[in-house]
């Protein structure tokens, strides 16, 4: 073990959250604990904390997310069951102390006492790709090759402007920090802009961590770990919260709900501690609050929401895409024949 | 002559840095990237498509006007330097300029230009 | 000789400060979350040596070139600002008749290499930031170019030396109130912080910097600090009279005056939040950038 692995072994432990179902309460206040450090990007991680019950139509996301941390790696699990590839994971139940298992955990590996965790996923491309096409590309013609199995991002009219640029389409979460635990939706954008909304997946039942969240959207993080402390009346917060003019911060009129509120009153509701009745039943849906808006107000949109509305919302269906769709994308594949 | 060498001696430093971090042979665990590890972080999700993309720049109206103020720029330089032995004059011909400057902002902004289209 | 022993005092200078950014960001935030912290100025080196202790990762199809080039030029650039500050009456390391010009070029080139930071590694989050960042990167440059004119004014000169020579009698934050304030906010983007970090945020799990990994993010983090070292100290030889002072030595009264501006651009960035990009794009140009003007406008009638 080299002085440098010495020195690291020191360091705030760098934890990933991974939040299923009925996560412990003490997990939000986990990041408040110095030995601790709750890191935004699993590429910043050691220890993958797996908390809660996943439900198994996230498995294959929770076995992604574990191949995307660098080695040395491990996984925790706190209150959380059995699953198949983490069988070799550390088991922390409710009578434990998290803190403590994490950094042991932290120290061994470093210590090389642990060995680090290989990849649950086989080590090859989404797609064979290499070697096919006349320049190993992947393809034929110009826009034809599909690297990695991914084919290049094709062409749609904004819904802003009406430019013909590419449409990227992806699946985002169920496991970002940004969004609210188990919430996972299939995005459509265009450079920042949310173009089309499905939701992959629900978010948990029972999320209280809206508030912590929207502070730290709003590049508040470290009053966001003051809201922690769970102090009912702490002065100095609400006074720092108004000295940062997060309010003016927040468009107006952004995600209004036909109660009449918008993220601007809502986060004041936050902010205040005032406990505010669930948003009236609306018939909006996901799509209709978030489409047209840039990346950043979208998700000011998604977590200013309590979580039944947010369940709401997301539960009604948007109407599937239209056939129109189909037309562009064979039209683009023409297009890409003749240039190839 | 100490100038020419300051400014080697910090790209040589800039590329030293990067060199020293790319080497980082101290790790145990150095060792390169299998493909499950290559996957962009979406938080589980996959992407359907690469990344690179015409991305839709919403803001190129604005750097049109960007543009404009950067040429301004140059001719402020010179006249930053001869401002004081020119006096009132240079004064009065820079107020002229940021004037029809400040009217091309106003006009933008009436314009939408400043908007995420 | 006064050369070698001004490269040496600088490098000290700039690693002392590096390890001061870092453990006042610690200790700041601490305090503002109310919580405290453990031992703020062993942390930063302790997680230094664990992101050289982790894997580098790179992702599908990179681009490796762009992704060196971009934390090499984000450092080089820094120091090349810290270069260009006067350290004692004629004594600068980049010694340009048009100094002020050259930290101009540097700005601009930090659009660059943040952009390049988010364009290399191929995943839609860091490509949202670095697009998002030029956005904003580009009007705030207008911002400074405007105090910085107006701060040569009296001098009647572009060369750094000369503007802090002009402010033996009084130093700039007083006369020209408005120029000060205006720079604090480039240095809070140019360091990618706060109300102004448009390309490494939380709302993109890390913006420009969420796929960047052991080594990589180290790299990338103390990048961010010679910059804000580099800035700091044009900002304190511009506005607060850089190795002007009485008693002490010239370069220690520059290094006081460093530190202050670093302290308060670190503090900024914890206490103002951050608004949606269109919304701060539109104040820059409607608001930030009249103030400029006028900051301008002051100091040329005040230097007649």
């Amino acid at each position: 073990m080299s002085w440098i692995s010495r020195l690291a072994a020191r360091a705030p432990v760098p934890v990933f959250i991974a939040q299923g179902e009925s996560a412990p309460d003490a997990l939000a206040r986990l990041a408040l604990n110095p030995a601790i450090h709750v890191v935004d990007s699993p590429r910043a991680a050691c220890i993958l904390l797996i908390s809660g019950r996943i439900p198994s139509a996230l498995a294959d996301c929770l076995n992604r997310l574990h191949d995307q941390l660098p080695h040395p790696r491990a996984t925790v699990l706190w209150q959380s069951h059995a699953m198949e590839p983490f069988s070799n994971a550390v088991e922390v139940d409710a009578s434990d102390d998290i803190a403590n298992a994490l950094s042991a955990t932290f120290a061994d590996l470093l210590a090389g006492d642990r060995p680090s965790e290989a990849d649950i996923l086989p080590d090859a491309p989404p797609n064979e790709w290499r070697g096919i096409g006349p320049h190993g590309q992947g393809g034929k013609g110009m826009m034809g090759g599909t690297p990695y199995g991914r084919p290049m991002a094709k062409t749609d009219d904004d819904i802003r402007d009406g430019l013909s640029l590419d449409a990227y389409t992806a699946d985002f979460g169920p496991f970002l920090p940004m969004f609210p635990a188990g919430l996972a939706l299939t995005l459509t954008l265009q450079g920042d802009m949310i173009q089309a909304v499905t939701v992959a997946h629900p978010p948990f039942e029972g999320d209280t961590a809206a508030r912590e969240r929207l502070l730290r959207l709003l590049g508040l993080s470290a009053l966001a770990l003051r809201s922690l402390h769970g102090q009912k009346g702490d002065g100095t917060f609400r006074r720092l919260v108004r000295l940062s003019r997060a309010r003016a911060a927040i468009p107006a009129d952004l995600g209004r709900l036909p109660d009449g509120s918008d993220v601007r009153s809502r986060f004041d509701a936050m902010v205040t501690g005032l406990q505010t009745a669930p948003a009236s039943d609306t018939d909006m849906t996901l799509g209709d609050l978030l489409v047209g808006l840039e990346w950043h107000e979208a998700l000011l949109v998604i977590n200013s929401l309590d979580n039944a509305t947010l369940r709401g919302v997301c539960a009604r269906m948007d109407a599937p895409p239209d056939s129109t769709n189909d037309a562009t994308h064979a039209d683009h594949d023409m297009h890409a024949e003749h240039m190839g | 002559m100490t100038t020419i060498i300051s400014i080697a001696g910090i790209l040589a430093l800039a590329v030293l840095f990067v060199g020293v971090l790319r080497a980082a042979g101290w790790s145990d665990f150095a060792g390169s990237a299998t493909a499950p590890q290559q996957r962009p972080v979406l938080g589980g999700g996959d992407p359907q498509t690469h990344a690179w993309q015409r991305f839709h720049v919403r803001y190129y109206t604005m750097t049109l006007l960007f543009v404009a103020f950067e040429m301004e720029m140059m001719f402020m330089y010179p006249w930053a330097v001869v401002y004081v032995a020119e006096g009132g004059k240079a004064l009065a011909e820079m107020g002229m300029f940021l004037a029809i400057l400040s009217v091309g902002i106003l006009y933008g902004w009436r314009e939408g230009i400043f908007r995420w289209e | 000789m006064i050369v070698v022993l001004a490269i040496l005092g600088l490098f000290a200078f700039l690693i002392a400060s590096i390890w001061a950014a870092a453990t006042l960001d610690a200790v700041c935030r601490g305090w503002i979350a109310g919580g405290g912290t453990v031992s703020p100025a062993f942390t930063p080196l302790r997680t230094a040596a664990l992101w050289l202790s982790q894997q580098r990762l790179t992702t599908e199809a990179p681009d490796r070139l762009n992704a060196l080039l971009s934390i090499a030029g984000y450092f080089a650039l820094g120091l090349v600002g810290l270069a260009l500050v006067p350290i004692g009456p004629d004594t600068t390391l980049i010694a340009l008749p048009t100094s002020v010009v050259a930290w101009g070029a540097c700005e601009s080139l930090v659009v660059v290499v943040v952009f390049l930071h988010g364009w290399s590694p191929n995943a839609p989050l860091a490509l949202i930031g670095a697009y998002r960042y030029v956005a904003i990167g580009l009007p705030i440059m207008l911002l400074s170019m405007f105090v910085l004119i107006a701060a040569a004014l009296p001098a009647q000169s572009l060369d750094l030396r000369d503007i802090v020579t002009s402010q033996s009698s009084v130093w700039n934050v007083i006369r020209q109130p408005l120029g000060l304030p205006l720079f604090i906010l480039l240095g809070l983007s140019l360091t990618l912080r706060g109300p102004f970090d448009y390309a490494d945020s939380a709302d993109l799990a890390g913006g420009t910097s969420v796929e960047a990994s052991g080594p990589d993010r180290l790299g990338w983090q103390i990048a961010r600090l010679v910059m804000l070292t580099g800035f700091s100290a044009v900002a304190a030889s511009v506005f607060l009279g850089g190795y002007l002072g009485p008693v002490l030595p010239g370069p220690l009264w520059l290094a006081i005056k460093t530190l202050a501006i670093m302290t308060v651009v670190i503090g900024l960035s914890h206490l103002l939040a951050r608004m949606p990009v269109a919304r701060m794009m539109g104040l820059i140009w409607i608001g930030l950038l009249p103030l400029s003007f006028l900051d301008l406008i002051l100091a040329g009638v005040l230097a007649l």
